[in-house]
């Protein structure tokens, strides 16, 4: 970890003032990443100071770590090389939000919390309901592409984000897209920052389309006593003309995190879950009610039931939150988020559970029927090296998902400090597409100033 | 051209494959847009390996090349804009894969959209965007221009139905990017070569999503007597964030011209109708419905009915898509924009274009994806009159500029291909140009592979006309 002289400092100063670089152990302490800390924290206030500091950056030969309020920065590789993070909480406006043609945009600091109250008042949402969501900021769930139960309905980032600005490694302001609901003018180069954990540009101001609160919900649970059985269920949503707004199928482990003791008081709690919601008219919500309870008693549900009002929102928030609801419960545990083919659900979760029970390590998976797998490995007691243990068993993983009738995409969501080593630990082995990603990294970041190491090859 | 090259690449394909003569190459001077451009040779492949020889010897030979799908683009994007080699893809037009339980399919860039749906059919599924000219059009060809349509009010672009890709990399190189996932680690590539406009790679295998067909499908058209309370009842829909799954707007001009050619059922004497299409459960269809025909009424809709039956609908639909042949019947040319608007701006544009209409003296029909704000006014003329001409010009460049102004975008689902890139600085600062150069550069250095599209020429030589002049639109006399 190199340690900018002290001439560094009162340039940062000069640039987004005093009181906003700071160097306070704790402070500094609090934005480590991956074990790595960096030498002082600079707080821009709009995007002409972001690009002073990454040519001062670039020109110093610094490395700069962009971030909001840190919930994901268990995300990728250690950095090869961390000087300054760049903390982009003073950039929290919404900068013009346009109800009536259902379009907005805000700067990348705007805590998701916030921006929700915001669209609230107009009847309207953003379907990123996504992990920490107290604190998480648009940029990060951006960067980290993070996933939201409602992607069954709404898709990710990519499909409702219309466009954005940022600046680049060398501290050029640039953008794409734009803020009409459709556009082609142009390369669509704000679509390779989503997920890209802040390694080829610096998010300043994404635009995205909001949507309208639907007049009325439902949430149903399905319980059964077999994986088999429950994925059978979800198969025959997706057969339906339903469309719900979400289906999640949690493993018992899962199950236990996210239901609260009245609603396992109903139902029991050891099976497979799968949970639904459903939004539109009263008579629409109905009718999924009807053909839902028909198609899990088909298929061998144990139970089938609405989830009252009341408790809806909390069973919403606590599958939302699961990787942060797992964390608590075990610090130290491996979260993978796995892009998996419907019909490979089945199989991969069997091999999952075999790789567990090899490593003595406990699973629990929760499946977005539409193709996401979180799955948490986490030590038993008992285990004396959970951490060689969790280390193999990522390596395993990664390599599950290599294998053609898996066809999965793994990257880990949050991986031990104590393991995370490199960015073959951290994100697998090679990708066929790597030199193409190195292309693209050098275009944006040419002298390798942005989280040098973080991503994926060592990007 | 160097004989050799022909030689080499009949050698490579097969002398059926490639195409030299001057009748030949004729057909493939142009696309669905008003430019033209000459290419020495078409070939025809029908692997990505072929595809990769091509490359291979267009390297060898310095020759640009330009892949082509159904030639039905409106922006130029598949025309050889400094000759070379057209790699017509209608031969790889194979679905390869039907993947119904994930509900995807891998198909060969030249199948054409319709016969997508067409193969999945039987199954209740279908694929969603769908360009008017779907009949014709190529996969291959909506990856590139990442095309619309009227159903991508509710379903989105090709880019959001395209999970993978195989690429041929300017030098060759076979690469896969993406795949059946819905997610992928690592950069959003797919994102990106989606709507490249053939600038990045050529694609020879596409993986797509295919949707389930809605149980129920209503489709309306109001009829108004201004374009103000047709514009309006637009806003109203988007304010009251009612979701058709497509909101198409024709005014009196185009609807008169299309009815006596299709004879749809649009009542000749109006002022504008919208044709508006409600899916997904019954129970919601028949909600939306009936709230859409509240708004439609409440701003003066002189009558809002349903199509009773699938042929009405078909036929209603019919004098969509065909609109644009329509105009061919009364114009001997039309010039065709793409701009896009905020919804909202969307009476105050309408009422822009009929000021542009009269101070140009130009026949301006509307015919658009109301519900995006994508626009789509027809500027008639006759190529032979040079006066008028200009004027189209003119009358062009000042739509667009309006459409900037008001926070909007060059083009919704066409493209910018050859007709709009020295536009491009109206929208992008040289800063954003210069790191879509740069990413040209980083998969197409040479520049070889369909050279002067999509971003301005004059930045090749260090210089970016910031306002361009309208006489940058090239059309040919």
């Amino acid at each position: 970890m190199s340690r900018p002289a002290q001439v560094s400092f009162t340039r940062l100063e000069e640039i987004a003032g005093g009181a906003h670089v700071v160097t306070d152990a704790a402070e500094i302490a609090a934005r480590e990443v991956c074990g790595v800390r960096p030498a002082a924290i600079v707080k821009p206030a709009d995007p002409a100071q972001i690009a002073e500091i990454l040519r001062f950056a670039a020109a110093e030969k610094l490395a700069v770590i962009p971030m909001g309020s840190g919930t994901k920065l268990g995300i990728g590789a250690p950095p090869t090389r961390y000087d300054i993070a760049l903390d982009l909480s003073r950039m929290n406006r919404v900068l013009a939000y346009d109800p009536q043609d259902l379009t907005l945009g805000v700067e990348a600091g705007v805590r998701i919390k916030d921006l929700l109250r915001t669209l609230e008042e107009q009847r309207q949402f953003l379907p990123l309901t996504v992990p920490f969501s107290d604190r998480a900021t648009i940029g990060g769930i951006v960067a980290a592409n993070s996933s939201s139960p409602l992607r069954h309905a709404y898709g990710s980032v990519r499909d409702f984000c219309l466009g954005m600005e940022f600046v680049t490694g060398e501290g050029a302001q640039a953008k794409s897209g734009g803020r009409v609901v459709k556009n082609v003018t142009g390369y669509d180069l704000h679509k390779l920052l989503i997920g890209s954990l802040g390694t080829l540009a610096v998010i300043t101001r994404v635009n995205f389309r909001t949507f309208p609160m639907p007049p009325a919900q439902g949430m149903f649970v399905a319980s059964f006593s077999s994986a088999e059985s429950a994925f059978e269920f979800c198969r025959a949503i997706s057969h339906s003309v339903l469309t719900p707004q979400m289906v999640e199928v949690a493993d018992p482990g899962a199950g236990r995190l996210i239901f609260s003791a009245e609603t396992t008081a109903r139902i029991t709690p050891m099976q497979w879950s799968v949970v639904i919601s459903a939004a539109g008219q009263p008579a629409v919500v109905d009718r999924y009610e009807r053909e839902l309870g028909h198609l899990a008693g088909a298929a061998n549900a144990a139970e089938f039931l609405p989830i009252s009002d009341s408790e809806q929102s909390s069973v919403f928030v606590r599958i939302r939150e699961f990787p942060r609801l797992v964390l608590e419960g075990a610090p130290d545990a491996a979260i993978f988020r796995i892009g998996v083919l419907p019909t490979a659900m089945p199989s991969l979760l069997k091999d999952l559970s075999e790789v567990a029970k090899r490593c003595r390590l406990q699973l629990a998976t929760l499946t977005r029927a539409s193709g996401i797998m979180y799955a948490a490995l986490f030590a038993q007691a008992g285990n004396e090296s959970p951490f060689a243990a969790t280390a193999s068993a990522v390596k395993e993983i990664f390599h599950l998902c290599t294998l053609p009738e898996n066809g999965a995409q793994a990257m880990l969501e949050w991986c031990p400090t104590e393991i995370n080593t490199s960015a073959d630990v951290a994100w697998g082995p090679p990708r066929p597409d790597f030199e193409l990603m190195q292309r693209v990294k050098h275009s944006f970041d040419p002298q390798n100033v942005l989280a040098p190491g973080r991503f994926a090859g060592g990007i | 051209m160097q004989p050799q090259l022909i030689r080499e690449l009949e050698a490579l394909l097969g002398p059926k494959a490639v195409l030299s003569a001057p009748e030949d190459l004729m057909l493939y001077e142009y696309d669905g847009s008003v430019e033209l451009g000459s290419p020495r040779c078409i070939v025809f492949p029908t692997s990505a390996r072929d595809v990769s020889g091509i490359v291979h010897l267009a390297n060898r030979y310095e020759t640009p090349i330009v892949g082509r799908g159904a030639g039905t683009g409106l922006s130029g994007g598949a025309i050889a804009r400094n000759g070379g080699i057209v790699i017509a893809f209608s031969r790889m037009n194979r679905i390869l894969e039907i993947d119904a339980a994930n509900l995807r399919a891998v198909v060969q860039p030249g199948v054409v959209n319709l016969d997508l749906s067409r193969a999945v059919e039987h199954l209740g599924l279908y694929f969603a965007p769908d360009p008017s000219s779907q009949k014709s059009c190529t996969i291959g060809g909506n990856v590139s221009e990442n095309s619309g349509g009227p159903h991508t009010l509710a379903y989105g672009v090709t880019a959001n139905h395209v999970t993978g890709l195989e690429l041929v990399l300017p030098d060759g190189e076979i690469v896969r990017i993406g795949g059946k996932s819905v997610e992928t680690s690592g950069y959003d590539l797919c994102g990106l070569l989606v709507g490249s406009e053939g600038t990045l790679a050529l694609v020879t295998e596409i993986t797509v999503r295919l949707m389930r067909k809605p149980e129920a499908v209503k489709t309306l058209l109001a009829v108004y007597d201004t374009l103000d309370d047709t514009t309006e009842s637009v806003v109203e829909i988007t304010v009251r964030a009612i979701t058709p799954a497509a909101c198409e707007m024709l005014d009196g001009f185009t609807l008169r011209a299309v009815e006596d050619y299709v004879h749809a059922g649009f009542p000749k004497d109006c002022a504008a109708v919208l044709l508006i299409e409600v899916e997904g459960l019954a129970e919601a269809v028949q909600a939306q419905a009936a709230e859409i025909t509240e708004v439609c009424r409440q701003h003066r809709a002189r009558e809002v009915r349903a199509a009773r039956n699938d042929q009405e609908r078909n036929l209603l639909w019919r004098g969509r898509k065909e609109a644009f042949g329509a105009m061919g019947r009364i114009s001997p040319m039309y010039y065709v924009q793409d701009g896009v608007i905020p919804r909202t701006r969307l009476p105050e544009t309408l009422r822009r274009i009929e000021e542009i209409s009269r101070k140009y003296d130009l026949q301006i029909g509307n015919i658009f994806h109301a519900g995006d704000g994508n626009l789509h006014p027809l500027i008639l003329f006759d190529e032979r009159n040079r006066a008028q001409f200009a004027r189209v010009v003119a009358a062009g460049g000042e739509i667009m500029r309006h459409c900037v102004e008001v926070g909007g975008a060059l083009t919704g689902e066409h493209g910018i291909g050859m007709e709009k890139n020295e536009l491009m600085p109206l929208i992008f600062t040289p800063d954003d140009l210069a790191l879509m150069e740069r990413i040209r550069a980083a998969f197409n250095p040479n520049g070889r592979l369909n050279p002067g599209k999509v971003l301005p020429m004059g930045k090749a030589c260090g210089e970016i006309r910031v306002t361009p002049t309208p006489a940058s639109v090239t059309i040919p006399t």
